[in-house]
């Protein structure tokens, strides 16, 4: 709870801190917009889900974006990057939104990038001198331990997050 | 509705062989062709009237001896109660590596891979899975990619790392990768097919020519990495890893930052062709997760790290 309350100068040197960049976002389901990066504050306003917001900076969890004339904070779970509203994104037909949505403009930059196919992983013959080369790379725990603690990395209890609660009683991976 | 539907179909796939489309029901259906059609062909007609499977898959899967095809009681047993060892884990998830590496070789940056190692470990050790000996590779390709394999062997491509801006965003995508080897996700995929019979055996240690037979159960080359798993077991791996990385001191944010960043890519980018076949789109994976997280992490705070974060020249 105290953590709702920072100062705001210290929250003014946060934000401005951030990386000040404007970037197109589409919000994904219908959110609030609050006048401060907490769901205590003021609701400036609403916004609906596949509107377009303009992304204007980060800070933890929260995106500040600005919808019309209304600017707030909003879950940065709640917002994707890029412009064109929800577009086949959405929420069922995974593949056709994975092959519809694209952005034309982009398309001619990269399309000289080759990536990894069905056919390089099918035709791969194990390889010995790479696997001992990877094996050879592992770290100890207490390395790895060290080095956390070098940046003040500690181990923190965070609970785990529910799994959606089933339109139905089904098997999956847990009772398999 | 329709994800529980799929996910129900998925469990009954092994004995229905009727769930063209997913992609573990590709797999399992494709077992099934394969090993059915040669012991009981009227019996399983069903089975064949959904898509074949392609010629090249048929080939070197095929060879395996025929003698113990069968499916007997005690695969029977082990596939609906058994559990593999770790050392079979482990080798099942060493062939699948020394596979994917056959197809892309490490990027050769000592420094790059050890500061993944270090930073891999200490989430994994967040997993609270014993057992497993982690290890971390930065595989030298553009696609944009993360691969786990069973027995704690996870790579991120060099593509998917340059797109990375501190080390909560590393964190949160191998803590994706460590969630799919302690839910074993690889390996529930697997043992299902064992189901279908000789092949239940593969991994077990009495095997003369292991690695032919580990080989035999995961299918060519590393082809199981451009299956995917389903897309359950992709949602449930961003809840999870974004949990292992905010319990390693990160900020839970670095994997949706990631899917953030993916989600803004052009659709048709050949980089990212492989990672959308085989994971929902990343839109979809933040709808997901937010329904998840929600406000449960409103008070978690976390280091970003960017200074630390080690960027490839």
């Amino acid at each position: 709870m105290r953590t709702l309350l920072i100062p705001a100068a210290a929250l003014v040197l946060y934000v401005t801190a951030a990386s000040a960049w404007a970037a197109p976002g589409t919000v994904l389901r219908n959110e609030k917009l609050y006048a401060q990066p907490s769901v205590s504050a003021k609701v400036a306003g609403n916004v609906a889900k596949g509107a377009s917001v303009n992304i204007l900076a980060k800070q933890g969890g929260w995106l500040r974006v600005s919808s019309g004339k209304t600017t707030g904070w909003i879950r940065l779970l709640s917002v994707r990057a890029g412009a064109g509203g929800l577009g086949g994104a959405g929420l069922g037909d995974v593949v056709g939104a994975a092959t519809t949505r694209s952005d034309p403009s982009r398309v001619v930059a990269v399309a000289g990038l080759r990536g990894l196919n069905d056919e390089d992983l099918k035709q791969a013959k194990f390889n010995a001198d790479e696997l001992a080369r990877l094996e050879g790379l592992g770290v100890s725990a207490t390395q790895a331990r060290n080095y956390a603690g070098q940046s003040g990395l500690a181990a923190v209890n965070v609970p785990a997050l529910p799994a959606p609660k089933p339109a139905q009683p089904a098997s999956s991976w847990e009772s398999n | 509705m329709k994800i529980k539907l799929m996910v129900m179909a998925m469990s009954l796939v092994a004995f229905s062989g009727a769930a063209a489309g997913l992609d573990l029901g590709k797999l399992l259906e494709e077992r099934i062709n394969k090993e059915l059609n040669k012991d009981k062909p009227t019996q399983q007609a069903p089975a064949q009237t959904s898509s074949p499977a392609p010629a090249s898959t048929q080939n070197a899967a095929a060879s395996p001896p025929s003698e113990k095809q069968k499916v007997d009681a005690r695969q029977l047993g082990f596939a609906l109660f058994g559990d593999y060892s770790p050392e079979e884990e482990t080798r099942i998830g060493r062939q699948i590596s020394g596979n994917l590496l056959g197809a892309v070789p490490l990027v050769r940056d000592d420094k790059l891979q050890n500061y993944v190692n270090l930073v891999g470990n200490w989430v994994a050790q967040q997993s609270g899975r014993k057992g497993v000996t982690w290890r971390f590779g930065v595989l030298d390709t553009e696609d944009i990619n993360a691969f786990a394999s069973p027995g704690g062997y996870i790579f991120v491509t060099k593509g998917l790392y340059r797109r990375l801006n501190n080390e909560a965003e590393l964190a949160g995508v191998l803590g994706h990768e460590i969630a799919h080897v302690s839910q074993k996700h690889h390996l529930k995929v697997l043992k299902q097919s064992s189901l279908i019979g000789a092949l239940g055996q593969a991994a077990s240690s009495k095997a003369k020519d292991s690695d032919q037979v580990v080989q035999n159960l995961i299918g060519n080359g590393a082809e199981i990495m451009a299956r995917g798993l389903d897309k359950n077991a992709e949602f449930e791996a961003d809840r999870i890893g974004i949990v292992y990385a905010a319990r390693a001191g990160y900020t839970p944010w670095g994997l949706p930052e990631v899917l953030q960043d993916l989600a803004g890519l052009p659709a048709k980018d050949n980089r990212t062709s492989l990672l959308y076949k085989t994971h929902p789109h990343p839109a979809d994976r933040l709808v997901a997760l937010g329904e998840a997280v929600d406000g449960r992490l409103d008070t978690v705070r976390g280091k970003e790290l960017a200074n630390r974060f080690y960027r490839i020249k």
